[in-house]
């Protein structure tokens, strides 16, 4: 019976019409999720579609979304990068303590990205040359980073930068568009044509199918990788120089756990933990999903402990659903080919 | 003398009001709509639910037919968390924001947008290092004071002689570093010469790593006769260890710690003597601050003093401990032991 459920499902596969199967796959899912989402939002409150609170809504986690598509490549690649948000705390500490012994501004940016390229690359070189799950390099250097990030600024706070410096962060660059959100939606076009439309994407995507396969059929296996996690790197020390001049301030904390957030969001995004499937449509649905939904408990007063419960079951359900999908799938089609043999 | 103060007075009164400044004391007006947010370091920590619980109280005293909010983030979210929900109530258009400051400066820019749409920030517990983008600050006490209170209930702990130890939360916690160099201070007085501090150590601020470190220094310092811990996590650890190992017979407990956490080491003379401050009344005096300001009754500038309810008079200041910034200090430390700490633990 369920041989021929599953038979069935696949012989009805191709002739679905387009909108079903566009329905039907995940990113149609996310997209009908985040239009009620707004819809809801909307209706419980007057401030929601303001363009205020529209860029706030980015604004609060713009630097969490800016990493979430480096992070995208890294985990359809089959690995993970948990030190993304330590090599923030450790970039906007880097600067601040530049800033501190008197280092112009201007030349500590580029010093400090160089510091985040540089982290990344040591990833990479365990990771590639050593033969070490990412996993639990990038768990060391979570560590690590943080330390020395602590050890840069101790206990103290570091604030008092340029002016300029903390209006890029604060205030719009153009028209309202503040620097960080530029980047973002510069940073996606880019690694939409990188990922989905560049040899490169394609040896990302055949890597995290099976790394093997991979390196037989030619794929330079180490080099993607490293590639993958130097520009983790300097994206993730990016965004926390983002960070400083959005909250004008730097400390020993800052950044302190959004690998998990970073990661739950690509994770919804329908990208397999396992590697070699997923798209950035999807993790950029997923950004958008995270932050409305947020957006939309804070402005209705719903607390902490909640939302992150909330987005928690999300997070659960978007790994469960698709093998809840398939078996719902082959239940349908059992139902219709029965009904229709009657 | 004194004559000439009450005609110069007289004199200034006749002027009409043409000084505002002389002493008189602001009274609330009862029934004004405001929209205020209780905005703590996280949620789930029973102090900022007591100061959650004096804010109501004066919600309620003063008919607001507004909203009073208690919302807060998670622990490992605080930073982001607490700008986030700035952020959101300045959006909301809340009339007030009261804060107990866990993101340092990193609040700043956010408090600033606040101020800047008319959504007040007022500081309780914890404020903005800066002054920036803060109306004014409500201080629990005099931090600086704090070193005399935990000399003092040592000396009377130890009767006047004999070996302490410091049970801290993080060496780095700057709280508690401070108080501590505070009483470090203190102990120079000649009163306290013959109390010797013999080391100080951390806990982390956890339960199980607190009562070892208790444990620790009993084993290493056989004449031990007090350890203070100006933590109420580090406190109540210590109590529980000098029980459970039949010790408080030789070792007393001390220092900073929650009166319905420490009620049953109090009686049992486990922890004889204890300090805090009330966070019920630190909510309600900052609730009546915030309730002023935002109704203009107050502007926020040194030399106001007003009326806050059942806590009596306060005055608005400079704060001593920033380089800038404004402070209404509540006032007193309440000392705790067995005659007074079951009333205070309901």
């Amino acid at each position: 019976m369920s041989v021929d459920a599953s038979d069935l499902l696949a012989k009805s596969a191709p002739g679905r019409s387009s909108w079903t199967a566009a329905l039907i796959s995940w990113e149609g899912l996310l997209l009908a999720v985040l239009i009620a989402i707004i819809a809801v939002n909307a209706n419980l409150s007057d401030a929601y579609l303001t363009v205020t609170n529209q860029i706030n809504l980015f604004q609060l986690s713009i630097e969490k979304i800016i990493v979430a598509l480096i992070m995208t490549l890294i985990i359809i690649n089959g690995e993970i990068d948990l030190s993304v948000a330590s090599m923030m705390g450790l970039a906007a500490c880097a600067f601040g303590w530049l800033f501190q012994a008197g280092f112009p501004t201007v030349a500590a940016i580029p010093v400090v990205l160089l510091v985040g390229a540089a982290g990344g690359y040591l990833n990479a070189f365990f990771i590639t040359r050593m033969g070490l799950p990412s996993l639990v390099v990038t768990l060391a250097t979570l560590i690590g980073f943080r330390g020395l990030a602590r050890v840069l600024v101790e206990d103290r706070g570091i604030t008092d930068f340029p002016a300029w410096f903390d209006n890029l962060g604060q205030q719009g660059l153009v028209g309202p568009l503040p620097l960080a959100m530029i980047i973002f939606v510069v940073l996606l076009a880019f690694f939409i044509v990188v990922l989905h439309f560049s040899g490169f994407g394609r040896q990302v995507f055949v890597i995290g199918n099976n790394k093997d396969v991979a390196a037989y059929s030619g794929v330079d296996v180490a080099r993607v990788k490293a590639i993958l996690f130097t520009a983790s790197g300097l994206i993730s020390a990016l965004a926390g120089l983002l960070y400083a001049a959005r909250v004008g301030a730097v400390r020993g904390d800052v950044a302190l756990g959004f690998e998990l957030d970073i990661i739950t969001i690509v994770l919804l995004g329908g990208i397999s933990i396992f590697g070699g499937r997923g798209s950035l449509y999807g993790a950029l649905l997923s950004i958008l999903i995270v932050l409305n939904l947020r957006n939309g408990m804070a402005l209705v007063n719903v607390t902490g402990h909640i939302q992150t419960g909330v987005v928690g079951i999300l997070l659960i359900v978007s790994v469960l659903a698709p093998n809840m999908r398939e078996s719902l799938g082959a239940a349908w089609s059992n139902w219709r080919g029965r009904r229709g043999s009657r | 003398m004194s004559k000439i103060i009450t005609s110069a007075i007289a004199a200034l009164m006749a002027a009409g009001l043409a000084a505002p400044a002389a002493a008189e004391s602001v009274m609330a007006e009862k029934g004004q709509s405001v929209d205020l947010t209780l905005l703590p370091k996280f949620l789930g920590i029973l102090v900022f639910d007591q100061a959650n619980e004096g804010a109501q109280e004066a919600h309620a005293e003063l008919e607001n037919p507004g909203e009073l909010l208690f919302v807060g983030p998670t622990p490992e979210n605080s930073v982001a968390g607490q700008i986030e929900i700035m952020t959101t109530s300045t959006t909301q258009g809340k009339d007030v924001v009261m804060l107990s400051n866990n993101a340092g400066d990193q609040i700043v820019p956010s408090a600033t947008a606040a101020q800047a749409a008319g959504t007040k920030v007022v500081t309780w517990d914890s404020p903005i290092p800066s002054g920036d983008g803060e109306s004014v600050f409500v201080a629990q006490v005099d931090f600086g004071s704090i070193g005399v209170v935990m000399a003092d209930m040592a000396h009377s702990l130890l009767g006047g002689s004999g070996q302490m130890a410091v049970l801290s939360a993080t060496p780095d916690a700057a709280n508690q570093n401070a108080w501590i160099a505070a009483m470090e201070d203190a102990l120079k007085g000649s009163k306290y010469a013959d109390i010797e501090l013999v080391d100080i150590v951390y806990g982390d601020d956890q339960s199980e790593v607190s009562y070892n470190r208790a444990l620790a220094l009993v084993d290493q310092y056989p004449d031990l006769g007090v350890i203070m811990a100006p933590t109420t996590v580090g406190i109540q650890a210590a109590a529980k260890a000098m029980q459970d190992e039949g010790l408080c017979d030789q070792v007393a407990v001390s220092g900073l710690g929650l009166p319905s956490e420490m009620v049953s080491y109090t009686l049992n003379g486990c922890a004889p003597e204890f300090a805090l401050w009330d966070f019920r009344d630190l909510g309600y005096l900052t609730y009546y601050t915030s309730y002023l300001l935002a109704t203009g009754a107050i502007k926020g500038e040194i030399g106001e003093t007003f009326d806050a309810g059942r806590m009596g008079e306060y005055t608005i200041e400079k704060d001593p401990t920033r380089d800038s910034g404004l402070r209404v200090l509540m006032g007193p430390f309440t000392v705790y032991n067995k005659d007074n700490v079951e009333a205070a633990a309901n």
